[in-house]
């Protein structure tokens, strides 16, 4: 019997049951599903991570005022941690690092003509620019006089561009941000999700000392909201942390045996986090991946059980006719097997409509690879094989007379 | 080859169930020489069905020695009795069965396509053999959409799609009225005529022996006649009566 006569016997008596064909599949499908979005997605999140990584350097870190204590914590001892223009100063001239910067950050009402918007606004000083490496699409960057004049200037991301000037050229235009007139002199290139949440060509970037007199209003105006530094490639980043733990320390005049008042983030770590949480999602798919993959195959070995038993007869008639036992468990094995990779296919449809709804709502890139897809199908056959073996090897055991005899 | 085509010795049957033996047939001895056309007969129990399972290689014998073809069918594993099946007997039985869910003109080649012939040889034989019993229009219809005798038909010609020398019968026309019979009847005379066919048929109606040339009559697991049917079915009928030969 060859195979393509097989695999018309096995569809048509799938056909014949189509419901139960059906609910027989749906572990299956599931299981598969399930699999097949956790490769999916464990593939996307590395990728996505990776390109955070390239996208700011793995020796940049983010140092906070504040250390391992809470504010309240602080608050009772009767100190305030801050970090200031000075510290990131003081730091960007530590031999051990290319540069480090001063951040202010807000939301800000943004104005152009009748656009009226609320935006992320970043103060910085000009070392952030090669920190995080943002270049401009068109204009320029601000320098160091334009922070130390506290110049009214902006850097505007690609979306913020489009959505307040449309297709006119911004540069030179002014942006209103709390009512505070801004030029525009430059927009940022590329795109893209940060690690703090926000969206480059979301961003408008203006001096550190605009920021603090004009939008953050602080009543100290040399406190910043973080830091950011990047150690030199040929230092290691422990060394270059060290160093500027040293430097903070000794301008926040910190005891020996006292606690640190800043915290300095290492991306790597942020990474590994974000690594974590990916494996633990992927671990959940996967672990119910593989129960539903367990219960589906237990499902087709009762169901591959009924209907060897429902069709004692035919094979009665079949062996009464010259089938060999083995062309009765190829068969019955066929069967299963199809109805295993009929609900990976479904399961792979299924995985690849998970797979668009994410990227379309979380904006984050998630799509099948052909490896994935071809695992998936190797689980379903193996599940197939494995749970179908038995019921069919029983199908084949029988004796022509008894099965004939059956009713 | 020169021997008889079916050549029994002293077979026995037991049946266990449990621990209580059920002895069916107690040594059979039997020849069918090819060409014959041979009825069984027997009241219920006397172990007929049980000679023509052994006689189609559907189950095996407790005890003695089947010859088929010359071939020791003792001897024969699993998959060599399924080929001695395929191209050696055909069935008919009475209640036809032939597989639902498929076409009429499937069934009929389904031995073929077991048999290691490609789909579209088997089918094109298939539609010959169905053309032979008369029903070469209906290839497409399922088995439920055809009367009771157009079903043996189509069983018959499955049975002979393989072209097998030995065609084994089990109550062919228990499941049909009177006219419906007698077509079968002259059909199966028609085959052993024309085609030279062997036939062993299992049967409980006078009628439908009639048809044959011989005549074995089973009594509780052995061979109480065994001649010319004519003859047999006379002293049959006689003792029916009550009257002595």
């Amino acid at each position: 019997m060859n195979p393509i006569q097989v695999l018309i016997e096995s569809f048509r008596s799938m056909a014949a049951n189509r419901l139960r064909t059906a609910l027989t599949m749906l572990g299956i499908v599931i299981g598969i599903a399930s699999v097949v979005l956790l490769l999916a997605l464990g593939d996307s999140m590395q990728r996505f991570i990776g390109k955070q990584l390239q996208m700011l350097g793995t020796n940049m870190v983010y140092i906070m005022p504040g250390g391992d204590r809470t504010a309240a914590q602080r608050a009772r001892e009767g100190k305030v941690a801050v970090l200031t223009r000075g510290d990131a100063e003081a730091l960007n001239a530590l031999p051990s690092l290319t540069g480090a910067a001063p951040a202010l950050q807000g939301s800000f009402k943004v104005s152009a003509g009748n656009e009226n918007l609320s935006s992320t606004v970043l103060g910085v000083t000009p070392p952030m620019f090669t920190i995080r490496n943002w270049k401009v699409d068109q204009g320029t960057l601000f320098g160091e006089a334009d922070v130390r004049a506290g110049a009214r200037l902006a850097v505007i991301g690609q979306k913020v561009a489009d959505q307040f000037f449309y297709r006119a050229d911004p540069l030179g235009r002014y942006l209103r941000i709390e009512n505070v007139s801004f030029q525009v002199i430059g927009v940022l290139a590329g795109e893209g999700r940060q690690p703090d949440g926000t969206d480059l060509s979301e961003q408008i970037v203006v001096p550190i000392t605009a920021a603090s007199a004009h939008l953050v209003k602080s009543p100290f105006p040399q406190n910043v909201h973080y830091i950011n530094a990047q150690g030199r490639p040929n230092v290691a980043m422990t060394d270059a942390i060290e160093d500027m733990k040293e430097v903070l320390r000794d301008r926040h005049r910190i005891r020996v045996d006292d606690p640190d008042d800043f915290r300095i983030q290492n991306l790597s770590e942020i990474a590994d986090t974000a690594n974590k949480i990916s494996a633990g999602v992927a671990l959940l798919l996967g672990l119910i991946g593989a129960i539903s993959l367990l219960v589906g195959g237990i499902g087709i070995m009762n169901i591959m059980l009924v209907s060897v038993t429902e069709r004692t007869r035919e094979i009665g008639i079949r062996m009464a006719i010259g089938a060999r036992p083995n062309a009765v468990l190829l068969q019955f094995l066929a069967e299963a097997v199809v109805i295993c990779l009929a609900g990976g296919l479904v399961g792979i449809a299924i995985a690849a409509g998970g797979a668009a709804l994410i990227t379309t709502f979380a904006d984050f890139e998630v799509y099948l690879t052909l490896s994935g897809m071809l695992i998936a199908c190797g689980f379903a056959t193996a599940v197939g094989m494995f749970f179908g073996f038995y019921p069919a090897r029983r199908a084949s055991r029988l004796l022509p007379v008894d099965c004939l005899r059956y009713e | 080859m020169t021997g008889p085509l079916i050549d029994i010795r002293g077979v026995t049957k037991t049946y266990l169930s449990g621990s209580v033996e059920t002895p069916v047939l107690h040594g059979v001895d039997m020849t069918v020489e090819r060409g014959d056309f041979v009825s069984i007969m027997g009241a219920s129990g006397s172990g007929k069905s049980t000679l023509m399972n052994i006689l189609g290689c559907l189950d095996q014998a407790s005890g003695g020695t089947y010859l088929l073809d010359g071939v020791d069918t003792r001897s024969l594993g699993r998959p060599q009795l399924a080929d001695i099946r395929n191209r050696t007997i055909g069935f008919v039985f009475q209640s036809f069965n032939l597989i639902k869910r498929m076409s009429v003109a499937e069934n009929v080649a389904l031995p073929l396509i077991y048999g290691g012939v490609g789909r579209g040889k088997a089918h094109a034989r298939a539609m010959a053999e169905l053309e032979r019993v008369g029903l070469g229009a209906l290839g497409q219809r399922t088995p439920s959409q055809l009367s009771g005798g157009q079903q043996q038909r189509v069983a018959i010609a499955r049975a002979l799609a393989t072209d097998p020398p030995l065609l084994l019968a089990d109550e062919p026309t228990g499941n049909l009225d009177t006219q419906t019979s007698d077509d079968i009847m002259h059909s199966f005379q028609q085959l052993n005529r024309e085609r030279g066919i062997t036939i062993v048929l299992v049967t409980h109606e006078a009628d439908v022996a009639a048809y044959s040339r011989r005549l074995v009559r089973l009594k509780d697991g052995r061979v109480l006649y065994d001649g010319p049917a004519a003859e047999g079915l006379r002293q049959f009928a006689s003792v029916q009566i009550g009257i002595a030969p």
